[in-house]
């Protein structure tokens, strides 16, 4: 169990960021003020079974506390499988998931992301594909498939269409990625 | 009968074998499959929705729109491509605020996002469009004789809000045990059938605890249900299933293996498809079970 | 010149501490026939009230506008205290600048204050066309009606028929008793229900002032309070009670199963049935939705003629009846019977309902072996369908470890967002019979929150705990089905901070409290409200808690929101004791705030009573023409026929057109 232990220490509860909550709500986790803390969401979550030590409820509580630098010291939320058992079970209509993607965007906003994401995002920017495979041709090829897909590794301006989206959108302000105008080359694997 | 078909990455590129499938099972059931020329990544979780609910939804508009001028719904096998697109519909129908931000965005590009396409997950769009019935007088294999062990998978469910096709009950699904049944499988229950199976984003932050959850699946389902194949409902469920078994039996955490396919590749192969084509990447050994149908 | 005097009141902060007092007070001042303007720190205390009398009593006013807080609880107050200084209490005016003001506008002290003023101005220029008026007194029926024969419903009549009173008793079911009648022992002293309530069903029963009108339902209500008109409909019971003894004859030679509601569907009964074997009255019916019809024959026909015997082939419950009560030849009314009564006040009582378990799809509703609470109730009690054997419904095998859950239904924006308060006391009290008698069990309650506010009840929660009844904080998220009809409870842990599991061979849910089904229609007919969470709305949650806006009209028990047994039956003798005031004075006040007919200006158009919300206005011949006539014992005072008449004839005393324009003109100033 003492892998559960997520906070260590005595938790300073005067140095919490008030703005913290808001700043959730703001960013997707609308319903945050609802939640009665249950733990019906923490029954549910593959997180906890896997034994992380952040996961929905208590994302929120803490949220709901400011504990914004206990949040982004630990990796956790990165381990959400977005898989909204939460969502399905939260009797009080929170969203849970909602929550914790809305801690990845205050997170991604203080550069707190694991490198996996990073490039996942810059292989997104430059392939289409968050998950890419240069090598992948050979094996397509193998079961009898072109050797690319009909996507945007196969259509320089559908990539350019995604590129113009993604540099339109927040991720252009936060530069977390180099937004050139890149062609489909590196091989990523998440 | 006319469908968008969806790839997305994890099919595109680490499993070609699960897309061949497609590309075989449906025409041979009388659904054209048109290529969405030019789709993308979904967004998958951990990039732009991970970054402002905007983003996501303009890519993920983006992928609808081409499926839109062509009056077509969207179909695809991976639950992470069909929650994404599914959410990120659901908030732009219900949300007109962020409707109008998203087209803003994709005005740019010159398209538009309506809402009049449907997103499918591949065996519901089945079962919704033909029928346990048709599929079962359309089979050259069957599978009577043989225990099969499910993986619906979370994003096939969950939140049910978003979707199109539904459970009546989302907690004891019906759709892919009678899809599996109408190849004429005996589809076995065990108690941990809707636990998450771990691959994801889960896989990706921390192996070893990814690999405690798919461990505790296997081996409810073989005690439970001692099946002769599992069959996924997503084709990220069937990445961890068909990598992790040999990983965990290097650390002596089981000592079977049970091979797994996709349902779209079983239903291929019952279809008549050459195995090596539709089925041909799987690690599991999905070939003695494959020739045992064929035998039979 | 009228010369009125303007209070202003500081409500301590609530209204001082957003609007300037002395500038208003001085505002108020130089307005046009004002003679005083005052403030004081609580104007309706008796230092407050004081100033007013003082004021009149020195002849310095003549009337009087108090701007304070809300007229629903104070303008009678204010009433009483001008009249006492010897003045008509009509000629006062209230102006609430607390309610529509200071609290609405706390963050605003400059628009409150300007408000203020402008609210004062308006109820001064009021005050000054105002006129004195008479009270008037109606004669009060002196009967009650008492709807929903629960606890609450039967202390509710037997304290009114004890003060001598007449009572009806109108109970939908078979049977009065309510739920009470289902559970097995009662929190927080654990006597037995049935032991105590069945005398209390038998007293009622009896009671020579009580009239029982059981397997019955309010059909429509008319007049007003002192003397309203209810239609009672008795369904038909196909059974003559005059005849039927309760022996049961009928019942156990009827072929016909249905799932039984008095054991929450666990077990069967007749389609001719007596409700429960303690029920009163101890009377038969035939649900006949679901009668066989035996021998193809319907009810109200003749039955068929033996070709040998020459003997009428009976059904097999006429056939049993000795008295001769079940008789399907005659020619019942399937609509039943109508039955008017006149009474002077009525008090509402219908309780509840439990949830299903249906809904709760990830708790597994499907298996025998997640019951709900209620279900649970129904398997200890000595009157169920095991008959007190302590059975899981599967297999009839005794559970050995068993989980409760709490909260499923309540606390819950999907289904009821309130807390159903009295389920973590039987929860503990389920699981402590359970334990006490099984002490071998091992039991489980998960919870959010322990509730249980009460008195004893801490106790009795500590002395369950030391039973070894275990208390996990954590709403349980699943339930799978396993083999063996067992069941995996998963929750997580909060204080031990991880997951846990629980294989379990009996689930308690404990389900949401929900209002009576049709209790928003019966509402209705009743004039009264219910809260967006569907039970009945109470005037004042604090002073007038048994009280409706409907005057006569009273509310206890569960229909006014979920409770305990203690506090149901509380309420329900405040409730008697509420509507026996109107009853013991014989006669009630009716303010002369109604409408009246100018006879001379009357064109006859009949605008009027069409429009009537109240069927308080006839045309009535007058010298050959046709005249509107309003019927003062009905007229509530709304203002609708005033406002529509073409020809200005109809007057609304209190709220004249020169009242209302000028406190308009004020207003708009
Ligand atoms: C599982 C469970 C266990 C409980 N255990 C305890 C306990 O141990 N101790 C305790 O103090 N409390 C307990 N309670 C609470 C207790 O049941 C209630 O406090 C009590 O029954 C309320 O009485 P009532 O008269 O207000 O309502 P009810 O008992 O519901 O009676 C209402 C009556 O009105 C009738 N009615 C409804 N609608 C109409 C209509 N339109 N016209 C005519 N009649 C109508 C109904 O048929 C019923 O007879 C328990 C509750 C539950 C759910
Ligand atoms: S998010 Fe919902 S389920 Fe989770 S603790 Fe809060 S209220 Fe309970
Ligand atoms: S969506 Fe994330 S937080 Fe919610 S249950 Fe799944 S893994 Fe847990
Ligand atoms: S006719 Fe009499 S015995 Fe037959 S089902 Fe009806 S009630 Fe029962
Ligand atoms: S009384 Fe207890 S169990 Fe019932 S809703 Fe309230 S907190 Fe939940």
């Amino acid at each position: 169990m003492s892998e559960m232990q997520a906070v260590t220490g005595v938790v300073n509860l005067s140095a919490g960021d008030p703005a913290l909550a808001g700043e959730i709500r703001e960013l997707g986790g609308a319903e945050l003020l609802e939640c009665i803390q249950c733990a019906k969401c923490a029954a549910a979550c593959p997180m906890v079974l896997a034994g992380f030590s952040f996961f929905n409820k208590k994302v929120i509580h803490a949220i709901l506390l400011g504990l914004r630098e206990e949040l982004l010291d630990d990796s956790s939320i990165w381990a959400c499988q977005s898989c909204n058992r939460c969502t399905e079970v939260c009797p009080r209509e929170v969203n849970p998931f909602e929550v914790v993607q809305a801690m990845r965007r205050v997170a991604i906003r203080e550069f707190a992301l694991p490198t996996l994401s990073v490039e996942g995002l810059k292989s997104l920017y430059d392939t289409g594909h968050a998950v890419y495979l240069a090598g992948a041709g050979n094996t397509r090829a193998k079961v009898g498939l072109p050797e690319k897909p009909p996507s945007t590794v196969a259509s320089k301006k559908a990539l350019q269409e995604l590129q113009t989206i993604i540099r339109n959108s927040a991720l252009a302000d936060l530069g977390i990625i180099p937004m050139g105008e890149t062609g489909v080359s590196e091989t990523c694997e998440v | 009968m006319k469908i968008g078909f969806f790839v997305g990455c994890n099919t595109a590129f680490n499993r070609p074998d699960l897309e061949q499938a497609v590309r075989y099972a449906l025409p041979a059931l009388g659904v054209e499959l048109d290529n969405l020329d030019g789709q993308s990544c979904c967004p998958s979780w951990g990039t732009l929705p991970s970054v402002d609910v905007a983003g996501w939804c303009a890519v993920g508009a983006r992928n609808l729109a081409l499926a839109e001028e062509k009056g077509l719904d969207i179909v695809t096998v991976c639950g992470s491509c069909y929650g994404s697109l599914a959410e990120a519909k659901y908030k732009l129908d219900h949300d007109p605020e962020l409707k109008t931000r998203v087209n803003e965005l994709l005005r740019n590009i010159g398209r538009e996002y309506k809402g009049t396409s449907q997103v499918r997950l591949a065996h519901y769009y089945l079962d919704h469009e033909l029928g346990p019935d048709r599929i079962r007088e359309a089979l050259k294999y069957k599978l009577d004789g043989f225990t099969i062990a499910l993986q619906p998978g979370c994003h096939s469910l969950w939140p049910s809000k978003v979707y199109f096709d539904k459970e009546e009950d989302t907690f004891h699904p019906r759709v892919l045990k009678e899809m599996c049944e109408a190849l004429g499988a005996t589809v076995g229950y065990y108690t941990r059938l809707l636990d998450c199976c771990g691959m994801g984003a889960m896989r990706s932050a921390d192996m070893e605890k990814s690999f405690h959850l798919v461990e505790k699946k296997l081996v409810s389902m073989k005690e439970e249900v001692n099946p002769d194949l599992l069959v996924t409902g997503c084709s990220s469920c069937l990445l961890q299933f068909d990598t992790a078994q040999k990983f965990l039996q290097k650390d002596k955490k089981i000592k079977f293996e049970i091979p797994v396919l996709h349902y779209m590749q079983l239903l291929a192969l019952c279809l008549g498809a050459d195995p090596e084509q539709v089925a041909g990447l799987a690690e599991t050994n999905v070939r003695s079970f494959i020739d045992r149908v064929r035998k039979e | 010149m009228p010369r009125i005097g303007v209070y202003i009141c500081h409500c301590g902060e609530n209204i001082a501490g957003a609007v300037n007092v002395e500038e208003v007070r001085k505002y108020a001042e130089q307005l046009p026939e004002v003679a005083i303007a005052r403030d004081y720190l609580f104007m309706c205390s008796d230092p407050g009230q004081e100033l007013i009398k003082q004021d009149i009593r020195a002849g310095l006013v003549d009337r009087v506008v108090v701007a304070a807080c809300t007229p629903r609880t104070h303008e009678p107050i204010f009433r009483e205290a001008v009249a006492e200084a010897g003045l008509n209490k009509y000629l006062f005016e209230m102006a609430n600048i607390r309610d529509q003001d200071s609290w609405a506008h706390w963050h605003d002290k400059e628009g409150a204050t300007a408000k203020a003023k402008k609210l004062v101005a308006s109820a001064v220029a009021k005050a000054a066309f105002l006129e004195p008026l008479e009270d008037r007194f109606v004669e009060v029926t002196p009967a009650a009606l008492v709807v929903g024969g629960g606890v609450a419903g039967m202390f509710a009549a037997l304290d009114l028929a004890g003060m001598g009173y007449q009572v009806y008793l109108v109970e939908k079911n078979p049977s009065i008793g309510g739920n009470m009648a289902k559970l097995d022992k009662t929190f927080p002293t654990n006597d037995c229900s049935a032991c105590i309530l069945t005398p209390v069903m038998v007293r009622v029963g009896t009671h020579p002032k009580i009239k029982l009108l059981t397997y019955s339902e309010v059909e429509s209500v008319e007049g007003s309070f002192g003397n309203f008109k209810v239609k009672v409909r008795r369904k038909q019971t196909y059974i003559d009670w005059d005849k039927c003894t309760g022996c049961g004859d009928c019942v156990n030679a009827c072929p016909a199963r249905i799932p039984n509601e008095f054991n929450e569907g666990m077990d069967n009964r007749r389609a001719v049935y007596i409700e429960f074997p303690q029920a009163v009255p101890k009377k038969a019916v035939v649900d006949l939705e679901h009668c066989l019809n035996c021998g193809k024959r319907t009810i109200g026909t003749a039955p068929r003629i033996h070709s040998k015997t020459g003997k009428p082939i009976l059904a097999p419950c006429e056939r049993a009846c000795k008295t001769g009560a079940c008789d399907r030849s005659k020619a019942y009314d399937p609509e039943g019977e109508i039955i008017e009564l006149a009474v002077g006040t009525i008090i509402v009582t219908t309780g509840y309902r439990v949830m299903d378990k249906a809904p709760f799809k990830e708790y597994s509703p499907q298996s025998p072996n997640v019951v709900t609470a209620m279900q649970l109730e129904r398997i200890l009690s000595a009157t169920g369908p095991t008959a007190g054997h302590f059975e899981r419904p599967s297999d009839k095998e005794k559970p050995k470890t068993i989980a409760f859950v709490s909260c499923v239904g309540s606390r819950d924006k999907r289904h009821h967002t309130y807390c159903s308060k009295v389920c973590c006391m039987y929860m503990l009290k389920e699981a402590r019979l359970i334990k006490e008698k099984y002490p071998e069990t091992d039991i489980y309650i998960f919870f959010i929150d322990v509730r249980t506010a009460g008195k004893d009840f801490e106790e009795y929660y500590n002395y369950c705990r030391n039973l070894g009844i275990k208390m996990l904080r954590g709403r349980v998220g699943g339930v799978d089905e396993l083999p063996g009809d067992r069941l995996r409870v998963r929750a997580y842990d909060v204080d031990l901070g991880a997951p846990v599991e629980l294989e379990a061979d009996l689930v308690v849910l404990a389900t949401a409290i929900e209002p009576a089904p049709g209790l928003a229609e019966l509402g209705r007919k009743l004039g009264i409200t219910c809260g967006s969470e569907g039970f009945l709305k109470e005037m004042h949650t604090k002073l007038y808690p048994v009280e409706t806006p409907v005057r006569g009209v009273y509310i206890a028990g569960c229909a006014q929101g979920p409770k305990d047994i203690p506090e149901a039956v509380s309420q329900a003798r405040a409730a008697s004791s509420a509507a026996a005031v109107p009853l013991t004075f014989g006669k009630i006040v009716v303010e002369p705030l109604i409408s009246e007919v100018n006879q001379r200006k009357c064109s006859g158009c009949g605008t009027c009573e069409k429009l009537c919300p109240y069927s308080a206005i006839k045309l009535v011949e007058d010298k050959g023409r046709l005249r509107s006539h309003i019927d003062e014992a009905l007229c509530a005072g709304c203002g609708v026929c005033a406002a529509a008449c073409p020809s200005g004839a109809i007057t609304l005393h209190g709220f004249t057109n020169a009242q209302i324009s000028a406190q308009i003109k004020a207003l708009a100033s």
